[in-house]
């Protein structure tokens, strides 16, 4: 029979099981890495070294995690802060920012070529709307449970789920993938 | 309907689009990555008691055996009652200064 989280987390907070963290890393991976890699659009290797650094902050602040929430909620957490620090070192390394990226990704001026593609109009859309739909849309939290990873109000979550589909929908729409 | 019906395609879409990521050994480089394991609080203290067993042995063994308790004793019995007392302090002073620390290292590790 498998193991649920809760059972792996215990073991790895009474015997400091490494086999049952594993257990863990592997359950989740393919969904935090999968995060990651749409907040930070193209760069994989940087996606998968934030991924790293999650499951080891996961696993220093193991017994700050209650039970009160899943575990990949609590994961997903992690990965957003993880994400949100790396964003803050590169915007005052490169001095580069959300609107400006934005600004330089506008569906209206993006290679044709590349329009048939529903993970480029992902990546069209801004962080808070993007990070949303990812995580309620793709990753299957609910709109409280987002709510808790991004540390916004529940309404905003919503609005802003609400508005990336929309944008989905039409950039989909005038590029003709359906 | 037609909005229903895209909303259906676009949700079935996005779920698409996360497929399940292969680990491609990013779980043992993760592992491999995390602080040492840490002794049981259980061996830890068997561990300790063999330690001060094989102390106490030793230092019996190499201070004259039996002669060295029974020397010991008669010295203890021939001090005079203020540095027993004073002794006695000190030994009691010991014991809560240990327990405290234990309590201490015990509260820190749970607030961590």
């Amino acid at each position: 029979m498998a193991l649920t989280d809760a059972d792996l987390v215990a073991r790895v907070l009474v015997d400091d099981d490494h086999h049952a963290f594993a257990e863990l890393v592997r359950n989740h991976q393919s969904s935090v890495r999968g995060l990651l890699r749409n907040l930070v659009r193209t760069d994989v290797t940087l996606a998968d070294d934030l991924a790293q650094e999650t499951f080891l902050k996961a696993y220093k602040n193991l017994r700050s995690f209650r039970g009160e929430a899943r575990f990949s909620t609590w994961l997903y957490r992690i990965a957003y802060n993880c994400f949100r620090e790396e964003a803050r070192k590169r915007k005052e390394l490169v001095g580069i920012d959300e609107a400006q990226l934005e600004a330089e990704h506008d569906p209206q001026t993006v290679d044709p070529a590349l329009r048939h593609d529903l993970a480029r109009a992902l990546e069209l859309l801004p962080l808070h709307e993007r990070s949303a739909i990812v995580l309620c849309c793709q990753n299957g939290l609910s709109h409280d449970e987002a709510s808790r990873v991004l540390e916004i109000p529940l309404g905003t979550v919503k609005t802003n789920v609400l508005r990336g589909r929309e944008k989905l929908k039409k950039m989909l729409a005038a590029w003709g993938s359906n | 309907m037609d909005e229903k019906l895209q909303e259906d395609w676009l949700d079935a879409r996005l779920r698409d689009e996360a497929p399940y990521l292969d680990d491609a050994g990013f779980t043992s480089r993760v592992v491999q990555k995390l602080p040492a394991r840490q002794v049981r609080r259980s061996s830890r203290v068997f561990i300790l008691l063999g330690i001060t067993l094989a102390a106490c042995i030793a230092a019996f063994w190499f201070a004259g055996g039996t002669s060295f308790a029974i020397d010991t004793y008669t010295n203890v019995a021939m001090l005079p009652v203020m540095w027993m007392w004073i002794f006695a302090a000190a030994a009691a002073f010991l014991v809560m200064a240990g327990g405290l620390a234990a309590a201490l290292s015990r509260s820190r590790g749970r607030s961590r």
